[in-house]
């Protein structure tokens, strides 16, 4: 009988009325996590590398202090200090306009500038805000994994004879890359979720999805509790692959 | 089971013999979105002024009501409405037939049409003009309304923003050839930046703003419209449109 009533009041028709905004709104979410997965976890590698930095020599030292430490570490500081939401704002509505405009962009101006600000700027601005910002929390996550490996080991590699980065290569990140998986995959399930905040520039995805049929038919149930559960299957999803991930690179811990 | 409810049934018991002894003489909140200048809008100091609000405040001084403004977001202006969370809408709501199902309306307060702003350079001189152009409007608006209508509603092509000043910002910035929205609030943004101008569509039908009560709230409704009447035979009426529009109010229908 309960049951009855509630598909009565649900309706799921303006659901499948806007079944195409909903299906490019899916396809935009997992386009823009996927990028933003792998361009943020490349960002983050090398931020993180570039915080430990350090060499014993003048005028390594100094370069290392002041053209790598400092600069990542307020990176890191300003992007996991900010909002992300005020971010994606700042970066689409007054960093992205200064070098992509069609008056007097500094890096396209012009036709171009217009075309592309037109088709992809949200997209853009989005994908940008989203990577840097995934990137300062990537980055203390390498932090913490590779000083978590022994020093001991970096030095045993060092004094065989082994490079900088080939101890980093070989010895440290395979090591560290095993620990580093669980936050990295809470990183990843986090991104996805909130790729949900693009919306408020005009990207097309799930969220703007679920408030344009909001706002025209100024029902909630419906839009808002079908992106819930299409975000949620795709945490449960990206789970399970990293479950996957860490048992498949975890083997040589377990005795 | 039993455990359970009891609790929660006296809390439900009190609440209601609450809302009975306040439903006397209680203050009415009013919902409006205050990013609709220059109907509702925050001065630096929070207050929210406007048109709209001159004339629920003349509204409710006629009919004795009390009454508290609350920022209400247009995306959520509804289901605040819905849910009780406010008692009535003054917030540039246009009346069309679709609101009606759903909702009761006064009579109109305000003359309104669609209004279309464009770069200056643009050749757009009517709504058809803008087929297979990015076009901005405010998500559930009587211009998303006519967008969709015309354009398809899972077009991409149709940008939809949470409010005015974003999609004014997203056409400065060229992020979409034309925006659609009411005439009060377009004329007002457009003389705020050189570069853009109006162009008005004669086939935009007239449309009205009425304030929005919940459905059946009929004693409220009557209130409303015997205030309304009140400010309209007393002169008040068009004061407040001259002080907020620098014109002479134009005869509202009785309906």
């Amino acid at each position: 009988m309960e049951a009855i009533l509630w598909f009565g009041w649900f309706r799921a028709d303006i659901i499948v009325e806007y079944a195409m905004l909903f299906w490019h709104g899916l396809q935009m979410t997992v386009t823009v996590t996927v990028i933003c997965i792998v361009q943020g976890t490349a960002l983050g590698l090398a931020i993180g590398l570039a915080r430990l930095a350090e060499a014993r020599h003048a005028p390594a030292r100094q370069l290392c202090q002041y053209a790598l430490r400092w600069p990542s570490t307020i990176y890191v500081s300003f992007f996991r200090g900010t909002p992300l939401f005020v971010q994606i704002l700042l970066i689409h509505f007054a960093v992205l306009p200064l070098f992509i405009n069609p008056s007097d962009g500094l890096l396209v101006s012009g036709e171009l500038a217009r075309n592309l600000k037109q088709n992809y700027g949200a997209f853009l601005s989005g994908v940008l805000a989203l990577t840097l910002n995934a990137g300062a929390y990537i980055s203390e996550i390498f932090r913490a994994g590779i000083q978590s490996i022994d020093r001991g080991q970096i030095e045993a590699s060092r004094s065989l004879g082994l490079s900088f980065s080939r101890t980093m290569y070989h010895v440290v990140l395979p090591q560290a890359f095993r620990r580093m998986l669980p936050p990295l995959g809470n990183n990843a399930i986090a991104l996805l979720k909130d790729s949900s905040l693009i919306s408020a520039i005009g990207l097309a995805e799930l969220a703007y999805a679920a408030r344009t049929v909001a706002g025209a038919y100024s029902r909630y149930w419906e839009p808002y509790l079908t992106i819930s559960l299409m975000y949620w299957l795709m945490t449960l999803g990206l789970a399970y692959g990293i479950k996957k991930l860490e048992a498949r690179y975890g083997r040589g811990d377990t005795r | 089971m039993n455990v359970l409810n009891r609790p929660l049934l006296a809390l439900a018991l009190f609440a209601l013999a609450l809302g009975n002894v306040q439903a006397q003489n209680k203050e009415l909140i009013v919902g409006s979105s205050a990013t609709y200048r220059p109907f509702a809008y925050e001065t630096p100091s929070k207050e929210i002024v406007g048109y709209d609000v001159d004339i629920i405040k003349a509204v409710a001084q006629k009919a004795g009501l009390q009454i508290k403004i609350v920022n209400t977001p247009w995306t959520g202006i509804f289901a605040a409405l819905n849910n009780g969370d406010v008692d009535l809408v003054i917030s540039g709501v246009t009346i069309n037939d679709k609101r009606k199902q759903s909702y009761d309306f006064t009579v109109p307060y305000f003359e309104a049409r669609q209004l279309i702003a464009v770069h200056q350079a643009s050749t757009v001189k009517s709504l058809k003009d803008l087929a297979g152009k990015k076009v901005g409007v405010v998500t559930g608006s009587t211009g998303d309304d006519i967008a969709s209508r015309e354009f398809g509603k899972t077009n991409t092509d149709i940008r939809r923003f949470e409010s005015t000043p974003v999609v004014i910002s997203e056409l400065v910035g060229s992020g979409v050839d034309a925006a659609i929205g009411d005439n009060g609030v377009i004329a007002f943004r457009v003389q705020e930046h050189k570069q853009l101008k109006t162009v008005s569509d004669a086939n935009f039908p007239k449309e009205y703003f009425g304030i929005v009560v919940k459905q059946g709230n009929k004693a409220l409704r009557d209130k409303l419209n015997t205030g309304l009447a009140a400010i309209k035979a007393d002169g008040s009426y068009a004061q407040i449109y001259k002080k907020w529009f620098q014109a002479e109010a134009p005869a509202l229908p009785a309906q």
